[in-house]
């Protein structure tokens, strides 16, 4: 079997017992680049030199009989809005395409101190925003199950990379579904990590209060060893908790139970597919089969939840975004009159149409008059999504819902329709309000498109989620199934 | 509700062609009336996370960064300086 096809765990260990060489697992990945990209399109940049250069470091240290981390040699992706140092972070954005940050994101720091393969990065909405990646700047990134559907977004690239073998782990971002929703669409595993467990230093800010950055991989113990290798307090970031995490992937067991998974009932309501529903009711079945208790729950704010997400997030977004006006860095437009003609033709070059309409969205329900009306109310409304999340965890640890109402749709299908887009976030928002910990993993097929299941945890309660996903995968011989590409 | 676009986008700092603004003012309206619903809520607390109060660092200076790094992404320089138009008659 190539190398590629692999999932990050096994190729740890062979690496360990020098049954191949980091150089060998690179170039096996950076061939399926060349074998699959033009197909697929999941990166912005590949950076071939870099990774072998670096997987040629990794097996001279193997050789000298260094002791290593688990990561060390393996071949990573990194998505376009984590800030490398001396490769371009473009953001997706024609405002940032020839931005070469000067600094290093923590979770790149700490993946370098792992000895991580830099394998390139990943293609997204613009600015993240988005769930079809189809809003980037340069390029739409097909699905790799069916080249004619998106690949889900924004972290696009992120899980097609996954899913095509063109990367064995990679690292999203999810400000309100963007890495489990294409982990859903692409058939592989995608964590959202507790708001303030992974450092968002160096992560170009979408929603401050509801970015978190997170891994995507083949397998739940892949993503347990990547997530256990990028969380932790970083003083660069305030926000960022103060707390001792455990080694998820050396903590995983199988043994579920007597814990209570709890199906709310308005996230199997209208609008979800009927053979999302099924599949997804199925995993449960089988959970129960293993021991664990289900119960039906109730979270009676979830139809709100999506008006609240996108009235606080265009909000943060409208502020956050207002610092590129073409002076310092990035895009600057070449015929002005006066530096407010600058800023605004600047701006309006560089952002595309979905940026556009969420900071003009986000500066009217921050303007005079409206707040209270807009932005207060979400943010009451946050509480009351909160709480009732509190609520719901006194009696059961996880909560199981589909992650996406379908599967994956054509491309170009909702680009003329925000609200239709929209609604495909409608089961994820609700955790990034409530900054909980969520996992999305594979559970079955509508036509051939992989139909994904999102496990809920309480704060920090990742090792939960992780567990009663390995528990599933145990059961179906694995997640790791790269589709053929065609 | 009508929503003054040309207001938002200046606020904003963006251009919007007059072809757009009706686009636009659909697009913001569809999304603003997804609120509107909303029953009266309650303020039933603070709005921070009690669970996790921020700490903020010692305010040392620290020399991070080489500045021909830093300028090397900037648009336009000029013997080690931005170059913004003219601001102050």
């Amino acid at each position: 079997m190539e190398l590629f096809r692999y999932t990050a765990t096994e190729i740890s260990d062979m690496l360990k017992n020098k049954e191949c060489s980091s150089v060998e697992v690179t170039k096996s990945v950076l061939d399926r680049i060349d074998e699959v990209e033009d197909k697929v399109g999941s990166f912005v940049t590949v950076t071939k030199e870099l990774a072998l250069e670096k997987a040629r470091e990794v097996d001279e240290k193997i050789a000298k009989g260094e002791s290593l981390s688990n990561l060390a040699g393996i071949p990573i992706a990194i998505k376009d809005n984590i800030c490398t140092k001396g490769v371009k972070t473009t953001c997706s954005s024609k405002m940032l395409e020839n931005f070469v940050p000067p600094y290093n994101a923590t979770v790149i720091e700490k993946l370098n101190n792992c000895d991580y393969v830099p394998v390139g990065k990943l293609n997204m909405d613009e600015f993240a925003m988005g769930s079809s990646t189809e809003t980037s700047y340069f390029k739409k990134t097909k699905n790799p199950h069916n080249l004619d559907c998106v690949p889900g977004g924004s972290s696009g690239g992120s899980a097609s990379s996954v899913s095509a073998g063109e990367t064995m782990l990679s690292l999203g971002s999810d400000t309100g579904g963007s890495i489990r929703l294409p982990a859903s669409y692409c058939g592989v595993v995608g964590l959202k990590p507790t708001y303030s467990s992974v450092s968002r230093y160096g992560l170009i800010a979408f929603a401050s209060s509801l970015d978190q950055i997170g891994p995507i991989g083949r397998s739940v113990s892949d993503v347990a060893m990547l997530y256990s290798a990028i969380c932790g307090r970083d003083n660069l970031d305030a926000t960022s908790a103060i707390r001792e995490y455990p080694d998820f992937r050396a903590n995983l067991n199988t043994d579920i139970k007597g814990k209570v998974i709890g199906l709310p009932k308005e996230y199997f309501g209208k609008g979800v597919s009927d053979n999302v529903k099924e599949a997804v009711l199925n995993l449960s079945k089988e959970l129960e089969k293993q021991g664990a208790i289900l119960k039906e729950i109730s979270l009676p704010s979830t139809d709100y939840a999506l008006n609240a997400y996108y009235i606080i997030s265009s909000a943060e977004a409208s502020s956050n975004l207002a610092r590129f006006d073409g002076v310092k860095y990035g895009y600057r437009a070449s015929d002005y009159n006066g530096l407010v003609d600058m800023y605004e033709k600047t701006r309006s070059e560089g952002f595309g149409d979905e940026v556009k309409r969420r900071i003009l969205l986000g500066t009217f329900v921050l303007s005079s008059g409206y707040y209270d009306a807009y932005y207060k109310k979400a943010k009451l409304l946050q509480q009351k999504i909160s709480a009732e999340f509190n609520d719901a965890f006194d009696a059961c640890d996880v909560i199981l819902t589909p992650t996406a109402p379908d599967v994956a749709f054509k491309i170009g299908e909702n680009t003329n329709d925000p609200l239709k887009m929209y609604a495909s976030d409608i089961c994820t928002t609700t955790v990034n309000i409530a900054g909980l910990p969520a996992l999305s993993i594979p559970c079955g097929y509508d036509n051939n498109l992989p139909i994904g299941a999102q496990l809920i945890g309480r704060k920090f309660g990742e090792q939960t989620l992780l567990n009663t996903a390995f528990a599933y995968e145990s059961l179906v011989g694995g997640f790791n199934k790269i589709p053929d590409i065609k | 509700m009508k929503i003054d676009i040309k207001h938002i986008a200046k606020l904003s700092r963006l251009k919007v062609d007059d072809s757009e603004i009706e686009k636009f003012e659909k697009d913001m309206e569809n999304i603003v009336s997804m609120i509107e619903n909303l029953s009266d809520l309650e303020d039933t607390g603070s709005l921070l996370d009690k669970d996790n109060s921020m700490v903020l660092r010692e305010d040392v200076a620290q020399n991070n960064f080489k500045r021909d790094e830093l300028m090397q992404n900037a648009p336009q320089t000029k013997a080690g300086c931005v170059v913004v138009p003219k601001v102050v008659e």
